[in-house]
């Protein structure tokens, strides 16, 4: 009884090792070929990047400017309301809210957004394109999916991501600070004292969305790649898309907040 | 012009084709006929590359395909005209951009105007004038099975591979379809390899026939020897009977 | 130009508007179908099981970099005024009643919510659930339901874990990264910290989960097309997903303090 157990547990563990090393492997080849495929101009349409970027853009747009609105509202009253019941002194709270939400939790905040409107949205197209077998149309025309689709995907997030990213901090101080006068009665010109943001907190904030940016589309690309044929692939692959690239996004953001902390801040 | 030695392949441990040998003439015209799941469409895509065999080689003019990295296969790959099973038309563009696709992707410094002329000469060859602009999903499946050959005949590629280029159409579209592609193999004096489930139409536009049965070639050869063929397997389905090994 | 550009507008408005009309009457069938409470109760463990015990992994490494990063928030003021005992309670607060709730609910709604979307969409496009009817089990008894309940438990109970988790990240990684001691952060944690953050946060869990389970049974049973449509609806799904946590986190947030 023990035995059977302990043989099943271990071959349980083995076999789920196995499979970890060889997503990992596919991973690190897309990524690659992702790399490579920068560099391959002559095999991008012309003006893909921009397409993408504004497909990006504007599946985003919108959804990007309510949750992170919504949340800068929250983030600011859970503060404030702390800030009551000790000192009462409300005045650093508008400095040091616009410096956390900088290097802290715009970029984590829209990045996972975007994990999963723009994830999940690249993982069902090329899932689709799996499925359907346009990947296997496209490679007999002599064009490789990677480069074709992945790529343009690849630079146009890195790019939106950051300037969403941007917005998004503009737009969560902006509601912040509303937040705070309305509710709490703080004074617009206390809450917008920007003093306190370093050059660090800009490097951090920056470095991760541009991380979280390139992120989302080499994860989200390769679940799309290797959909499983099926009516329920595509599903699938979507989900893998959002849950792995959020994941990602976490684990990244959590490794550059260490790192900026021991050196820069 | 093809051929295959040996060729053995697994999926997952499963044996999907087994010690496939075959060799194909330039110009000739092969059917592959089998039951369901026999691995048909499969032995084509491992024609074009896209499953990698376990044992044996695949020779097309000479190259062997099983050996060569994926960007020297994507410069074989245009030489094999291709229509999809499912046609796989992209759904990212209108139909003549999607005729007009393999013809860009090899002369990418091709006069636009030429192009585009090119593909809708094309279009008009295969009874769809006045369709060019359309989106794929707004033509019926008949239409859409002519755009996928329209696309896999642009390039005037030396081999031709049809997956099931009449399933799902009625008789009288299937003959058609037929007579368009035998048009088409004249002109551009192209090999052909075409799968079918409708084993009568088939044996009328072919030479030579493959009947394959879980994986392994029970037949092979000029689609006459296939009534006197003692494999009864074969003679099962090729007259249809309910009883049999089958 | 104009007209076209307000009817893309009333085209959007129109989507929406069925959109939540559909989840409001998804929502009314529901609670028919809870009156009097019968429901598959074998459908309800499996469902308890999948979208629970099968979570749990995800839940705990999420949760575990969840705490590390907020600790390394609060550690910025640690580093500059050298307040060690803000650590606990900075990190503590905020993975309560905020950071946790939401990271979770949208990691579950990633994990759990777009498979069950998936799952009721390839049954649709499979025709599954014509089957379902013409054997005259009503679907909503025997497959809504019994997922509804389970997404509302299990995201309740794995907030729970996921709490924990991330007060054991803060507390390890503040020690490493910050240099706070384990005392340090445990009683700046435990001075400042109440029973009602914690519950703000669950009371959270548990709308989020019932929100996350409507929005992917709604897009799950609504889907259209085959293979790509069922994509199309697992996309659509965990977007609504997160619009509703969000939107709802601010609206729970003002109401429950």
């Amino acid at each position: 009884m023990m035995k059977q157990f302990l043989t099943n547990f271990f071959a349980a563990v083995g076999d789920k090792t196995i499979s970890v090393f060889t997503a990992a492997k596919t991973l690190l080849l897309v990524t690659l070929n992702i790399f490579r495929g920068i560099f391959h101009f002559k095999n991008r349409e012309k003006g893909e990047i921009l397409k993408q970027a504004y497909e990006i853009g504007n599946r985003s747009f919108l959804f990007v400017s309510v949750t992170l609105s919504a949340l800068g509202m929250v983030l600011v009253f859970q503060v404030c309301l702390q800030i009551n019941k000790i000192t009462g002194d409300q005045s650093q709270v508008g400095p040091e809210f616009i410096k956390g939400m900088i290097h802290a939790f715009v970029p984590i905040l829209t990045a996972m957004m975007l994990a999963t409107r723009v994830g999940a949205g690249i993982a069902a197209e090329i899932g689709s394109m799996k499925v359907t077998e346009q990947l296997d149309a496209l490679r007999m025309s002599g064009v490789d999916p990677i480069d074709y689709l992945i790529v343009p995907r690849f630079i146009a997030s890195i790019f939106m991501t950051f300037i969403l990213g941007i917005y998004a901090a503009l737009l969560v101080i902006l509601a912040g600070a509303f937040m705070a006068h309305h509710s709490f009665g703080v004074n617009y010109n206390v809450f917008f004292v920007f003093d306190k943001v370093t050059w660090g907190d800009l490097i951090i904030g920056s470095t991760k969305l541009l991380a979280h940016g390139s992120a989302i589309p080499v994860v989200s690309g390769y679940c799309g790649l290797t959909t499983k044929v099926g009516s329920e692939g595509v599903g699938v692959a979507t989900t893998r898309a959002v849950i792995n690239s959020s994941l990602a996004v976490i684990i990244l953001d959590f490794i550059i907040s260490a790192i900026g902390l021991m050196t820069i801040q | 012009m093809l051929q295959l030695n040996d060729i053995t392949l697994k999926l997952d441990e499963n044996l999907i084709l087994d010690r496939i040998s075959l060799n194909i003439q330039p110009g000739s015209i092969w059917g592959i006929i089998g039951p369901p799941a026999s691995g048909k469409s499969v032995l084509v895509k491992t024609i074009c590359g896209f499953f990698k065999p376990q044992k044996g080689n695949i020779l097309f003019n000479g190259t062997d395909i099983c050996k060569i990295p994926e960007t020297k296969l994507l410069e074989i790959r245009k030489q094999i005209g291709m229509l999809f099973q499912n046609n796989a038309l992209f759904d990212f563009m209108n139909v003549w951009e999607n005729v007009a696709f393999p013809l860009r992707r090899s002369n990418p410094d091709i006069d636009p105007e030429l192009l585009r002329e090119k593909a809708w000469k094309r279009l008009k060859k295969v009874g769809l004038a006045g369709s060019e602009d359309k989106l794929c999903s707004e033509l019926s499946g008949g239409m859409q099975k002519r755009v996928g050959i329209a696309r896999a005949t642009i390039n005037k590629a030396p081999l031709n591979i049809y997956d099931e280029p009449t399933a799902g159409l009625d008789p009288v579209t299937t003959s058609k379809i037929y007579d368009l592609l035998l048009e088409i193999k004249r002109q551009n004096s192209s090999t052909v390899l075409a799968i079918s489930s409708d084993v009568e139409g088939l044996r009328n536009f072919v030479d030579n026939i493959i009947v394959l049965h879980e994986g392994k070639i029970r037949y092979s050869g000029p689609e006459k020897g296939l009534e006197t063929s003692t494999d009864p397997v074969v003679h099962q389905f090729v007259r249809g009977e309910e009883e049999g090994p089958l | 130009m104009i007209s076209s550009f307000f009817a893309s507008i009333g085209e959007k408005f129109l989507v929406l508007s069925n959109i939540l009309g559909g989840i409001t009457y998804l929502f009314y069938q529901i609670t028919v179908a809870l009156i009097p409470p019968k429901f598959d109760l074998d459908e309800f463990w499996r469902n308890l099981y999948k979208m629970g015990v099968k979570s749990v992994p995800i839940i705990i490494l999420t949760a575990f970099f969840t705490g590390g990063i907020m600790v390394i928030q609060a550690s910025v003021f640690v580093k500059k005024f050298g307040a060690t005992s803000l650590v606990g309670w900075g990190a503590g607060y905020s993975v309560f009643r905020e950071v946790g709730p939401i990271l979770l609910g949208l990691m579950f709604s990633g994990r759990v919510g777009s498979n069950n979307t998936a799952e009721l969409a390839t049954m649709v496009v499979t025709e599954q659930i014509d089957g379902l009817k013409a054997l005259a089990i009503d679907p909503f008894r025997y497959l809504i339901v019994p997922r509804v309940l389970a997404m509302i438990i299990m995201l309740f109970l794995l907030t729970i874990i996921g709490t924990v988790v991330a007060i054991f990240g803060a507390a390890l990684f503040g020690k490493f990264i910050a240099g706070v001691s384990y005392a340090g952060f445990w009683t700046s944690f435990s001075q400042n910290l109440h029973l009602a953050d914690l519950i703000h946060g669950l009371i959270k869990a548990a709308i989020f989960g019932f929100i996350v389970s409507l929005n992917s049974c709604y897009f799950g049973i609504s889907v259209k097309g085959g293979a790509v449509g069922v994509g199309k609806a697992v996309n659509n799904s965990v977007v609504a997903s997160a619009l509703g946590i969000v939107i709802f986190d601010y609206i729970l947030t003002y109401n429950i303090t």
